[in-house]
């Protein structure tokens, strides 16, 4: 009934009228609140030939923020590249040809900085004058900074900013639209808007979600609040030696139904299986709650409460849980855990571990927003984290069975619960969840995962070895050999042309050419949700 | 003697310390701090999280009571802990110190070798001729390449090409004694003493031809002695001299001299680890390893100036 | 021992001083005119060499708009990663720039932030120190602990802090190589200046009642000069170098404006160093024979000026 309902409130939004074009008029003292300005520079842009000149082809190119695939609206404007367009419309809204736009971004590699060339050549083309600069010092403050009054003077200095969304959950792509929240679109906020954005979070039914979602991206079409730009792809970078033994790929910077326990590699000279890859630690592990599946040890070590389909489109069964069951109203959601499943150092996994890493996890700093917003969304985890409530009261837990209660309905509890795992309690009883990373457990995790950390050389690799006791089987590969290495480190392609890498992700263009010419290593494109856009700040000059 | 090694050992403690705060308040000056970059620009989150990490971590407290927090540990043999992993810096010192060392000492010793070997006989050949000229050109050329750009090649061809020597890292699981790894230090050590060679070579070469326009070296070949003797035994030794004390003042500058090196060859030294404290803004870190250099800098110019001392009776020490 | 023997066995000096003498019975040793140590240096061979190649760097650099039509931020996506050609003499960028163009007006920047600030620490270093080494007293102190303070710090070290305070701009990268530079020079020249004061000729101009700054930088001054030079251009190639270590770090002038440091930079892609050799081993070679340049000149001066060295 309840779903009922929902649906028809966001069937009610969608035909409202109102959500048109804004006024084709500078709203403020900026130029940029004139949507007729900001499609100029829509307009400008030849984002096709940026794709295949600067990307190499490693890209596709963006017309909405959500990805091509089952999000993708039919009715969005390209804005296909046409500089007379543009010249036309920046002369319909009277555009100061000495007004200087200052573009700001935060990849401090050289693509950017070609990138950052074209654009400013192109929008030279038009008559519009761009300067850009590297953010240093506070990033996210230079970025996400907004007046308190929406109507107010804008705080920062730049008017376009470039920057990306990686997204598991569609609704990230459009949180940050809401009014007064503190980021950086640029975009003082419509009352319009906000009520999508809050439907669009709040119904568990996927086709009223979709909808929803199409909606929003066509807003931003429409209205041109920020120009997507491209979408970016990941590359699975394998070695031959590598066999997944037909377990699927998926979008690896989050985590999946991947059955790494069942991949095999060539035994080395002394018969010894050893799978290679990269993003191993620098000085500590860094905890699985804040990116997820992003390093190799966050990968390797943690199991997870339920398990996700390969491009996280739906749960695909359960991990520590057994099963679960979700109420119709998407307000009551009850996991079992498995029976006999054991941390790396040989104690059972109870559900005395997964009430306490709950309510820890609500205190910890830095938590992955989709993961926060659906914790948050319990019923009583507000008093919770306020320190009025000793425990979350939606949490409770029966033998084996844990029940949580909603206070609100949240779209995304399942993929959370895909993403999140548990940690052993008793390595964190008197740990302060603020400074949950700091715990000197991260040194050498004790995790739930296929694998087990055998030895961490801190700054130069890792090694994990199987569990022997993992729920689905003790892994086939002897040991996982992991350079120490940051996000989009040089050094993998250099590990890979010398025959140390077998499994990686990359998302930069020049690995993925390198590797292209490694007879040796092979590639699988993966269209994952990542958009890289340019935002525009309207805010009151 | 006594007195001036006392005052000199004197003057570096408060020199410690002002040089300590003086970076620690410029440091804290520059925008941003530990917190802000552990954030992700693609991700907002919750600022009332953030400022309760920063109190947790102590980031909110007033400059100077976060400096005598820091500096009274120190005082006590306590470095603290990162701010971003909560590691004991004392551990991870611990940890990429060896690795620094093992690299540097080598290259220290090796370009001081070759340095001083190269510059005396550069010097013997006298300037102008081909000998000296095609010394000279080499030990430069050394000095004159990019050392990352060095480093790149020798990785290109050694590595990837011939496939000779490991790519980068310092050990595997499959290391079991301390001598499995000299393949995978042959090419940064290499790099780094090609490149610190040619200084020594220069100034082995200049002292050199300075001793052997001196007095003494004239008279020894009045005598009759034989030129090889005369080179040797009178104009080396004292041409030694110069090259020690730039050897001691080279050591501190080792330990952030690799970084670069440190950096090609994924070499988990101290050099590298600075690099990213000083990008992730991890104070007690940042600090730690400029204040044991400024000792070791301290330390090392005091040892250097006694020894002069001690060799050349002309300096007077304390003027 | 034959005769023929000794003949061989003589030194080098007396080789030399028969060619003296030969000359001098010829007529052809002439009073020789011009600057003692201007006719050192050029008796150097590769410092001349040297002295050829900075010139000839330098002055393309200043004058790239005559020697090459491209502008070096013109990019052209139509016309990416070309090897060299007759048109584009390097071939082009990865955003299709010309990159013969690019290493020229590179080197105007590369040069100005290695010369430029090599010559306005000296600058500061000989005034600070010229004074402060003649006169003394308390700002000779405090600059004495200041440099120091600075001293203190290992190269790199000092400079990775300065630029994660300073933040990265062109000017911020000059501020921090001078702050760091400057130290030397000032040491070098007050040593000098200490030692000169006791010269019979600098006491005989205080009796005359000369004021001090007249002493210090118009007569103490030249005598100090040499050492100083020497150090200008070891300070400028090791500038040029640090700019170019700077850059493959991430932390050096921004890479919007082509420096020497910034066009190498992309030889840390190795897909690039293996296959697209005109986009790094130009612009590695100039960086490589300007470094080489400024150091034999380095050299050359230091022989020249030191009067201990028989040319």
């Amino acid at each position: 009934m309840n779903r009922f309902l929902a649906t028809a409130a966001v069937a009610l939004l969608l035909q409202t009228s109102a959500l048109g074009v804004a006024h084709a008029q500078a709203l403020n003292g900026n130029p940029l609140s004139d949507v007729r300005v900001r499609q100029a520079l829509a307009y400008a842009i030849d984002r096709q030939l940026i794709v295949d000149a600067v990307f190499g082809g490693y890209a596709i190119a963006a017309d909405g923020l959500l990805p091509n695939g089952p999000f993708k609206s039919p009715n969005l404007n390209a804005y296909p590249y046409d500089p007379e367009k543009a010249k036309a419309l920046l002369a319909e809204a009277g555009w100061d040809s000495s007004r200087q736009l200052e573009m700001v971004f935060y990849y401090d590699d050289q693509i950017t900085a070609d990138l950052m060339a074209v654009l400013q050549a192109q929008l030279a083309e038009v008559g519009v004058d761009m300067t850009y600069h590297l953010i240093v010092g506070d990033v996210a403050k230079t970025l996400n900074s907004i007046p308190e009054d929406p109507k107010g003077k804008s705080v920062v200095t730049w008017d376009l900013a470039y920057g990306a969304r990686a997204a598991m959950a569609m609704q990230e792509y459009f949180n940050d639209y809401v009014t007064g929240k503190a980021s950086a679109d640029g975009f003082p906020g419509a009352s319009e808007l906000d009520e999508l954005i809050a439907a669009s979070n709040s119904s568990t039914d996927p086709d009223a979600n979709k909808a929803t979602l199409m909606k929003i991206d066509e807003y931003l079409n429409t209205n041109v609040l920020t120009i997507p730009l491209y979408y970016q792809q990941l590359y699975s970078v394998e070695s031959k030696r590598l066999n997944r033994n037909g377990e699927p790929h998926g979008n690896d910077q989050f985590n999946y139904d991947w059955n790494i326990q069942n991949w095999t590699v060539e035994p080395d000279a002394n018969g010894k299986a050893v799978m290679y890859t990269n993003a191993a630690p620098i000085d500590y592990f860094e905890q699985p709650w804040v990116n997820l599946g992003l390093w190799a040890g966050n990968k390797l070590i943690w199991a997870h409460m339920l398990s996700a389909k390969p491009f996280l489109d739906g749960v695909a069964g359960g991990d520590l849980a057994e099963s679960y069951v979700m109420s119709d109203d998407g307000k009551t959601l009850t996991m079992t855990l498995r029976d006999g499943i054991k941390w790396h150092d040989g104690d059972p996994i109870t559900v005395d571990d997964v009430t306490f890493s709950l309510e820890f996890a609500l205190k910890t700093p830095n938590l992955h927003g989709v993961v926060a917003s659906t914790l948050n969304s319990i019923e009583g985890a507000a008093e919770y984290v306020a320190g009025t409530a000793e425990h979350v009261a939606g949490i409770s837990a029966d033998g084996n069975t844990i029940t949580i209660k909603f206070a609100k309905v949240n779209a995304n509890v399942l993929l959370s619960f895909t993403q999140w795992g548990p940690f052993p309690k008793k390595y964190f009883e008197g740990v302060d969840p603020t400074l949950v990373q700091q715990a000197e457990f991260w040194q050498k995790p004790i995790g739930s995962g296929p694998f087990m950390v055998e030895e961490a050389k801190f700054g130069d690799f890792s090694s994990f070895v199987p569990f022997a006791d993992y729920y689905e089987g003790k892994p086939k590969i002897d040991q996982v050999i992991a350079w120490a290495s940051a996000d989009g480190d040089v050094n993998m392609v250099k590990n890979a042309a010398a025959n140390r890498i077998d499994f990686a992700i990359t998302k930069v263009v020049s690995d993925i050419e390198a590797i292209k010419a490694l007879d040796f290593m092979q590639l699988t494109p993966l269209d994952i949700p990542y958009t890289r856009m340019m935002w525009i700040n309207q805010y009151d000059k | 003697m006594l007195t001036y090694i006392v005052r000199r050992l004197l003057i570096i403690v408060p020199m410690a310390i002002g040089i300590s705060f003086l970076v620690y308040l410029a440091l804290d000056l520059s925008p941003g701090d530990a917190v802000s970059r552990m954030l992700s620009p693609e991700r907002t989150v919750d600022p009332a999280k953030l400022a309760e990490l920063r109190k947790a971590l102590g980031l909110d407290a007033p400059l100077l009571v976060r400096f005598w927090i820091w500096f009274s540990g120190v005082l006590q043999g306590n470095f603290g802990r990162t701010l971003t992993g909560g590691v004991p810096i004392s551990r991870i010192l611990m940890e990429r110190l060896p690795a620094t060392l093992e690299l540097s000492v080598i290259a220290l010793v090796l370009s001081s070798i070759f340095g001083a070997i190269l510059g005396t006989i550069s010097a013997l050949r006298r300037r102008g001729t081909t000998t000296d000229n095609v010394l000279t050109v080499a030990g430069m050329i050394g000095v004159s390449i990019p050392e990352f750009f060095f480093g790149l090649v020798a990785i290109v061809v050694f590595a990837l090409n011939l496939q000779w020597l490991p790519v980068g890292g310092r050990l595997l699981p499959s290391y079991t004694s301390y001598w499995d790894h000299i393949p995978n230090l042959v090419m940064p050590a290499l790099v780094l003493s090609i490149m610190m060679t040619a200084g020594v070579m220069r100034y082995a070469r200049s002292a050199m031809l300075d001793a052997l326009s001196r007095e003494f070296i004239k008279t020894a070949r009045s005598k009759g002695l034989p030129e090889w003797r005369v080179n040797l035994l009178h104009g080396f030794r004292v041409a030694l001299t110069p090259v020690i004390v730039l050897i001691g003042f080279r050591l501190p500058i080792l330990i952030g001299g690799s970084v670069i090196v440190e950096q090609v060859f994924q070499w988990p030294g101290l050099g590298s680890l600075f690099v990213m404290a000083v990008r992730n803004k991890d104070l007690p870190v940042v600090m730690t390893i400029a204040l044991l250099t400024v000792i070791l800098v301290l330390v090392v110019s005091l040892i250097v100036d006694i020894l002069t001392a001690i060799i050349d009776p002309r300096v007077r020490l304390g003027n | 021992m034959a005769l023929s023997d000794i003949a061989r066995h003589r030194s080098y000096l007396d080789r030399r001083f028969d060619r003296i003498r030969a000359l001098e019975e010829a007529g052809q040793l002439k009073t020789p005119s011009g600057s003692r140590v201007v006719r050192k240096f050029m008796n150097n061979r590769l410092a001349v060499i040297g002295l050829v190649v900075f010139t000839i760097i330098l002055l393309a650099s200043i004058f790239a708009p005559l020697l090459t039509p491209w502008d070096p931020t013109k990019i052209n996506l139509r016309a990416i990663s070309q090897p060299p050609s007759w048109e584009h003499w390097f071939g082009t960028d990865k955003t299709g720039r010309d990159v013969f163009s690019r290493v020229l007006y590179g080197g105007r920047v590369s040069i100005l932030v290695g010369l430029g600030s090599a010559l306005i620490s000296a600058a500061i270093g000989v005034i600070i120190g010229c004074y402060a080494g003649y006169v003394g007293g308390w700002l000779d102190a405090i600059m004495m602990r200041i440099s120091e303070a600075i001293m203190a710090f290992p190269e790199i070290i000092l400079v990775l802090m300065l630029v994660s305070i300073l933040g990265q701009s062109l000017v911020n990268i000059m501020a921090i190589f001078i702050l760091g530079g400057w130290c030397g020079i000032y040491r070098l020249v007050r040593a000098r200046m200490l030692s000169l004061r006791e010269e019979e000729y600098v006491q005989a101009l205080r009796s005359f009642g000369l004021n001090r700054a007249l002493i210090s930088f118009k007569h103490m001054l030249p005598n100090a000069l040499g050492p100083v030079m020497v150090n200008i251009t070891l300070s400028t190639a090791a500038f040029i170098l640090q700019e170019a270590g700077l850059s493959f770090l991430g932390l050096g002038v921004p890479l919007a404006i082509p420096t020497w440091g910034n066009i190498l930079n992309v030889a840390q892609d190795l897909n690039v160093l293996q296959n697209s050799w005109w986009l790094w081993l130009p612009v590695g070679t100039v960086i490589s024979l300007f470094v080489l340049s400024v150091n034999f000149i380095g050299d050359g001066l230091r022989d020249a000026t030191d009067p201990t060295q028989q040319g």
